[in-house]
Order: structure tokens, then sequence, then C-alpha cells
């Protein structure tokens, strides 16, 4: 088990930056999930720590211990692949016994190598080992495909492939879990218990992971911590919770959750509240910004709303607006606001039997200052 | 560490010996060639390296080098007929394909005429028969004793239907047994334009016949000019049927550098016939080349193409009758070997006078030794093509290795007996005297049959995904060990497939065995060529039946691999 630091890394693919200045620092034991849309580095990120591409300049350590210089096969790093990258031609328990061949080749003579070889090139050659069956029965059992040990990879269903993938990377007790996308070649419902397995197995075993993913959904669910990326750089990086209620940038607030962005200009403060003037609207809010001009960002379940004759009296921030579109999601009820020249989402929940304000009617919204960001 | 950096020196040394063997053998003996059309004397580009003396007189040589050589052949000499020759052959018999295919292909690719399946598979017996026996054939069908010929004559007709030792005779056993090399593109073409594309003709008042002709066939064009390049370049190079067949007032250049190098060693005027040789069909195949970059047929989109398919009982009647005849001459061809090769004797009758199995009993008893070399020596070249082939499509697919990919296409332009001609030159002295061994022989089966077994081996190596390699990297494997247990094993189909094809290839191969085969190493194709030569047709003809059911089995075996691993 170790740490991860990744210091400095910029990569640069025929003059081209994939990577600038990266600077990561992951705790042992920690889920750290590098999050972004695609192209925005975080799988060359892992690649690099994988050892699978050589940085242009700056360090990785892994526990401590500057890797740059170590190949990928020595490297420790346990990767379940996007695609599984499962060997094809060998069963469930060939796949899984693998790493632990390499590991006695390695630590062996010559003549029982080729004892090894030959049983890697066709079961039928050479009987495995019992600490090596012994191990590998233990993990299948973990991810529940004991019962499967004998088949073919392809026979397989997209769930299991994907248990098989990350018993695989298990079984060599890697010092970093490295996850490229695992979920995305599964439905919708299989990923949503995936997701779970693998935080369960995370924890139980307490094995440092990185997970690269550009779900949003995936990395705010089963991270310790998040690391928003794009253009190759890291944006921010923080808590899910730290990351949805206090977005670094705009980009972050769009790609973390959906959020209402207007733009203002912070025209005073009074009473330790920052007041901004926007087109059409005056809002007041807890946090203060060294800038003048603001982004204002307000998430959609951050807005009240009430019909015009019934604001109560405490309310802050009032806006005024016209129900554009109105959209029923079940749990929520979704407005389309209509507000001078914005448009904003508002979602409010819905208990059964409350009626829906349709389209065209006259709403009032509060917001409380202190859900009113300012980037 | 040291591991790793054990397996990266070893490929990078891999790759090395790969160029140097492509050097040595491929390109130093076509560049030498081309320097002796100009000095007109063989040199030793080896010996000047390693020896002083053979330097100074290789200068001795180059100084009295000169152009000359080419200007005569200009100058209409017998060479410039030949390669008039040449090029009216190969260009008379694309064109006749193209013609002659144009309706088979149009009636597999786009309707449903009957007996489709079993004038596919006949469509592929011109492919197995080497064309010098296919030229010998047609000597038995069509010759002074040939069965046509008595049928022609009984018809109360005078002399033969068609003089197989011609112009004509010569194109005849060309288009008959090369037509299928452009069929098969030929169906590809036909499929493209899809029925979308026809039902718009229709539904803006286009009859069918109109469609075909405006629709249809532009759209096939550029597959149909493709393919008459290929069958161009392949006529052009054929050396089997014209050396059976072309008179002695026929110029041909494979004939012609034949002679040259067999019967005069004359070394000037066979290095000129082999530079033109070369450079002609470079030339076309480069056309060609051009033709197809960029169009991929049928495989570009997922979504399958819907064809409408004519089922005008007329006219996919008249196609079968038709296509039933192209391939029934083939057949009767075939046929007419097989009793010759059971007759005791056949003269100007329809059938032989008796039957025997004498024949085969002198094949098995004296020329077992043919066989055996036939074998040993496509054994030898496979082994080597195999491992060449592998490490090449490593390159190729994973290091992105154009050069290399570029080098092992190159034997696919050189005519067989122009490579031939380009190796006895460079090797026929020390410092490696290998004209007259096995080994050159190997080697020269080799670099020519190697580009089938890339193009297989490389087609497994491309479906194997990187991320299955780096899988097995990441779990601890050094890259030789992936290699080892988990590329080799996956491209174990690729390399099965595209051995069955060299070790074809190599039994069916006419010009390289009769230039380079040295007597006790004679293979089956040299030792048929010497009997037709010294006129022991029987025994020829029994040969040629052995070759053929040989060659029959292993294209069994290859069909039945590739139906298991669709690559």
């Amino acid at each position: 088990m170790g740490s991860v630091k990744v210091d400095q890394l910029t990569k640069e693919f025929a003059g081209v930056k994939a990577l600038n200045n990266v600077n990561l620092d992951i705790q042992e034991g920690e889920f750290f999930a590098l999050l972004g849309p695609s192209g925005c580095g975080k799988t060359t990120t892992m690649r690099c720590i994988a050892g699978f591409e050589q940085p242009t300049t700056g360090t990785i350590l892994i526990g401590d211990k500057a890797v740059n210089k170590i190949p990928p096969n020595r490297r420790n790093c346990g990767m379940v692949f996007q695609s599984y990258a499962l060997f094809p031609h060998m069963n469930v328990f060939e796949n899984v016994a693998y790493s632990l061949n390499i590991k006695q080749l390695n630590s062996s003579n010559v003549i029982s190598q080729a004892g090894i070889y030959l049983r890697l090139l066709n079961r039928k050659f050479g009987k495995y080992p019992k600490d090596i069956e012994k191990k590998v029965m233990e993990i299948l059992e973990y991810v529940e495909l004991d019962r499967y040990a004998t088949r073919l990879t392809s026979e397989l269903s997209g769930g299991q492939q994907q248990r098989v993938a990350l018993a695989r990377a298990l079984v060599m007790e890697p010092a970093v879990l490295l996850m490229d996308e695992p979920l995305s070649n599964l439905d919708q419902k299989l990923r949503h218990s995936m997701r779970n397995t693998i935080r369960r197995i995370q924890q139980d075993l307490g094995i440092t992971t990185i997970f690269v993913t550009h779900d949003q959904e995936e990395a705010m669910s089963m991270a310790d911590r998040v690391a928003v990326m794009d253009h190759g750089e890291v944006m921010q990086i923080g808590t899910p919770t730290d990351l949805y209620s206090r977005p670094a940038t705009p980009f972050i607030a769009n790609f973390v959750g959906t959020s209402n962005m207007l733009k203002g200009t912070v025209v005073d403060e009074v009473d330790g509240l920052s007041i901004i003037k926007g087109d059409g609207f005056q809002l007041r809010s807890s946090q203060t910004s060294t800038k003048k001009e603001v982004d204002v960002i307000i998430r959609p379940e951050n807005i009240k709303v009430y019909k015009a004759d019934r604001v109560p009296s405490d309310a802050s921030n009032l806006l005024e607006g016209d129900i554009v579109v109105s959209t029923y999601l079940g749990s929520i009820v979704r407005y389309d606001v209509q507000i001078g020249n914005y448009q904003l989402v508002v979602d409010t929940t819905y208990s059964s039997g409350e009626s829906i304000l349709a389209a065209g009617e006259k709403i009032k919204m509060s917001i409380e200052p202190e859900r009113v960001l300012l980037i | 560490m040291n591991k790793l950096k054990d397996a990266f020196n070893g490929l990078t040394l891999v790759k090395a010996l790969i160029y140097l063997f492509f050097i040595i053998f491929m390109l130093l003996p076509l560049f030498s060639v081309f320097l002796v059309s100009f000095t007109g004397q063989p040199i030793n580009l080896l010996g000047s390296l390693t020896d002083p003396k053979i330097l100074s007189s290789t200068i001795e040589k180059f100084q009295g080098a000169s152009i000359e050589s080419y200007t005569s052949m200009l100058q209409n000499s017998s060479y410039g007929s030949a390669l008039k020759n040449s090029l009216g052959l190969a260009l008379l018999v694309a064109l006749i394909v193209i013609l002659v295919c144009i309706p088979i292909a149009y009636g597999i690719a786009r309707t449903t005429m009957p007996f489709k399946k079993t004038i596919s598979a006949l469509c592929t017996i011109p492919l197995i028969v080497p064309t010098f026996i296919s030229a010998y054939a047609f000597i038995i069908m069509f010759g002074r004793a040939g069965w046509v010929t008595h049928i022609w004559q009984s018809l109360g007709f005078e002399g033969m239907l068609i003089n197989p030792y011609s112009m004509t005779g010569i194109v005849l056993v060309q288009v008959f047994f090369f037509f299928p090399y452009a069929l098969w593109p030929m169906v590809a073409a036909f499929k493209v334009s899809d029925v979308t594309l026809e039902e718009a003709s229709q539904n803006l008042g286009a009859k069918n016949w109109f469609t075909f002709v405006f629709v249809t066939f532009p759209l096939a064009i550029p597959g149909v000019i493709s393919s008459a390049l290929l069958i161009f370049t392949v006529s052009f190079s054929d050396f089997g049927t014209p050396i059976i067949l072309a008179p002695s007032n026929l110029n041909l250049l494979v004939v012609e550098a034949y002679r040259e190098i067999a019967g005069f060693f004359n070394w000037g005027g066979a290095a000129i016939l082999t530079v033109v040789m070369v450079l002609v069909a470079a030339f076309f195949f480069w056309l060609q080349h051009l033709f197809t970059k960029g169009k991929n047929y049928g495989s570009v989109s997922g979504k399958p193409k819907v064809q409408k398919l004519n089922d005008n009982k007329v006219l996919t009647r008249v196609i079968t009758v038709y296509s039933g005849f192209l391939v029934l001459i083939p057949l009767l061809a075939m046929l007419s070997i097989t009793l010759q090769s059971f007759a005791t004797t056949w003269g100007k009758d329809p059938l032989p006078n008796g039957y025997t199995l004498d024949h085969y009993k002198t094949i098995f008893t004296s020329s077992m030794g043919n066989i055996q070399n036939s074998i040993i020596l496509a054994l030898g070249a496979l082994a080597l093509s195999v491992v060449i082939a592998t490490f090449v499509s490593y390159f190729v697919v994973r290091q992105n290795s154009t050069k290399l990919d570029f080098l092992t296409s190159i034997p696919l332009v050189v005519p067989g007996i122009a490579f031939g001609i380009a190796l006895i030159q460079t090797f026929n002295t020390a410092p490696l005297h290998l004209t007259g061994t096995a080994l050159l022989l190997i080697l020269a089966y080799t670099i020519r049959r190697l580009p089938y077994m890339v193009r297989s081996t490389m087609g497994t190596m491309r479906s194997i995904k990187q991320d299955v390699e780096e899988a097995a990297i990441n779990l601890g494997a050094t890259p030789l060990t992936a290699a080892i247990t988990i590329i080799g094993p996956l491209m174990l189909p690729g390399i099965a497939a595209g051995s069955v094809l060299v070790f074809i290839t190599v039994i069916k191969e006419t010009s390289i065995s009769i230039l380079l085969a040295p007597a006790e190493w004679a293979p089956m194709s040299l030792a048929i060529f010497q009997n037709i030569l010294r006129g022991e047709y029987y025994t020829a003809a029994a040969m040629s039946i052995v070759l053929v059911v040989l060659v029959l089995i292993l294209q069994a075996i290859a069909n039945r691999m590739s139906a298991r691993n669709p690559n």
C-alpha cells in the first residue's frame, strides 16, 4: 500500500501539451477520482502513474519512492482497463493467476521457468502450485466468481468480466489500484451496483485507489476526494461536497452538478454581505470576492419558489420571474424561469398532492445569501 | 530494470537483423542488377567491400559504364520488341479478363443466378494450378495431337482450332487461369452501390438497364480499373505460360531474360531486361495502389447494406450458362492432364488408348526426391517467413515502422524471373557464394512469398488490442514475456493461415525454381518443367497431378482454418 504523489507533471505529445503542471497528493488508502471531460488528460495522468507514458518533466512518487525510471512491469500498480483487457485465450482462473505466475517466474531457476512458461501457454502443460491456486480462488470468491473459474472470459457478462479484471489487479496486492473508466461499458443498473461493489472492496482492503471517470455522479458518489481536470490542468481538488458547494471556476460549477450562472458586479458591502448587481437582478451574498466583476453561481435546489402572493416576510434576495417550462421529474419539479435576460433552472421538491405551477405563471423566488456563490 | 533493458535490446537487435536480411538479400541484388545494366558486366558489390582487388576491378567496370545498352534497346532491337510484346500481351489479357468478368461478377454480386455457389467454388480452380501446367494442359487439348484438334478436324475443318504455340495461345491460357484474380475484387465493386441509390434512380424515372449503366456500373469503375491493373501486373510477370508456349519468333521479356541468363550468360542483357521488368511492374502496381487507396469497399460502416438482387429468369440463366463455360475450360484442362497421367499412350484421339498407373509408379520410385525437395524447401521458407513476418508485423503495428512495411511489400512488385536473375548475379562469387545452394533457393522463396505471410500476421496483430499487452506488463511481465505468453498465442491463427498460403505458393513457384534450383535440390515444379522439355509428357502429367493434389489438400486445410478464424 502506498501514497501517490504527482509533482509538476507535464507531458507533451509531438509538442502538444497533454498535461500541464499536474500536482496531486493522494493519501494512503484514499479513494481518489480524476474527473473531467474526454481529452482533459485524466487518462494520460493515470498512464504516467502506471508507467505506460514517460512524463516530459515532473516526478511521480509511489510510497515516497520516485518511480519515473522504474518500468511499468515493476511498479506494482494494479490496473483495471476500460476495455478490461482480459486475456482472451485464458480462462478466468488463468487470467487472475497471471501475475502470480510472473512473480514465480522472476524468482525461480531456468528449468522451473520453462515449466511456468509452458503452463502459461497451455493449461494442459502443468499444474498450478497449491499456494497460487488458493490465492486465486480466494480472490475469485471475494468477487463472487469462484463458480466461473474455468470459464473463458468471453463467456461472461459485462459485469462479471469487470470483476475478473478487478480480481486480476487485486491478486497481485498492488501498492495502488488504478481504474480507467471501469464502469463505462456497463449498463445503467449494473453501473450502480458495481459502484457499490468497488467502493466496498476499496474500503475493505483499504487500498489506495485512483479512479478515472468523465461521469461526475460516479466520481462524487464514490471518491473521498476528486480532482477536476480540464485541458491538461488540474482545476480543483477537493471532497465531493467541497466541489459542489465551493466550485473554484465556472467550468467546475457547470461540470459538477447543474448550476445557474449570472454575470454581476460587486457594488457594495453591507454587514459582511456583498451586494451584486447584474442585468435585471440584485443579490446579496455572504461571500466576498477580490474581483469586482464576478460570476454568480446558484444551484437549482437552493432557490425557493413562492406564488406571487405568498412570500414569507423573512425571505431574502427576492426575485420575480415567469415560468417558461415546468417539468415534473418525480421527486422534484424543475422550472425554467425567465428573469430579465436570464433563464434560471429551479428545482423544488415535490410531495404528492401539491399542485405544480404551470408555464406562464408569475412567481417570486428567494435565495439565502449563504447559497449565492461568487467566483 | 536490467531485464527490461535486455528485452528492449533484444527487440532492437531483431529489428536490425531483419533490416540487414532485407538489405543483403533483396535490396543489394536489385541494386547490383541495376548497376550491371549499365556496366554490361557482372559486378561484385559484397566482394568490393571485403577485397581491394575486386574493388578496383569494380571501379574499372564503372568507368566503362554507359547507357548505350538502354539506347540500343529503344532502337528496335530484340529487347525493344520483347518489351512491346510483353506490354501488348499484358494489356490484351487485362482487357479481355475485365470484359469476360463483368457478367460473372455482376451475376455473383447482384443476381439470384442458379448454381452461384458451385460456380464460385469452381472459379478457384485456376488459382490452384501453376501456369506452366495450365499451359501444358492447353497443348494436350489444342496441340497438333490434342483431342480438341481431333474433334475440330473430324468436323471437317483444316488445321487446329487454336494454335497453342502462339500469342493467341498465351493470351487464352492467361485469361482462363488469371480471371479469378479479377473476379473477386470486381464482385466487391459491384456491391458498392446499394439498393437505396438504385431505388433513388428508379424513383427518378430510370429504367433498370439505365440504372445499371449510369449508377451501378460507374460506382464499380474504380474497382474494375484496379482489377485490370492487377491482371496486367500478374500477366506481365508470368513466366510459366510464355516459357512453355512462346514460339521462337515471339519475343517476350520474361523468356528473353531467361534465355540470356540460362543460355548465353549475358549478364548485361539480362540485367537490362530485369530492370525494365521491375520498373514496369512497379509502375503498374503503384497505379493499382493509387486506385484502391482510400476505397475500402463494403466494410466501412457497421450498417449492413441492403442489396436488391436481380431475379430476371432469362438474364440469370444466360449468366449461369456463360459462367459455366468459362470455368469449364480450366476444368477440362485439368481433366486432360489427369487423363494423360493415366494413359498408356494418347495420340491423336479423343481418349487415351489405354490406362495405367505406371507413370505414378515411376514418380513414386524415381522422382520421390523431387517431392521431398519441394516439401523440405517449402518448410524451410515457411519457418523463415514465420519468424520474420511475426516480428515485422509487431514492429509495423506496435512501433509504427512504416519503412519495414514498405520493405516487405517490395517482393510483390518484383517479377519472379527478375528477382531470380538479381540473386544469381549477386551471389555467384565469394564472399557470399550462394548460387546453386538450397539456402539461396529458400531465401528467394521466403522473400518472394513473405508479403502473404506478413499480410496474414499483420491482420491478427492489429486485432490484438494494445491494452491486452499493457495489461500483461502491468501485471509484472516484461515485454518479452508478454510477447511469448500473450501476443504469441493470440497470433497463432494468423500465423497458421499465412503458413499454408506460403507453403502452397512455394510449391507452385516456377520461375525461381527453374532459375535457382541446383540439380540435387530440384523441386517438383522444376522436375515437371524438365520433363516437358524432354518430352516425357506422361510423367510430367502425373507429377502435375501430385502437385495439384498436394496444393488442394493444403488449400482445404487453410479454408477450414480461416473459416474458424475470420481474420
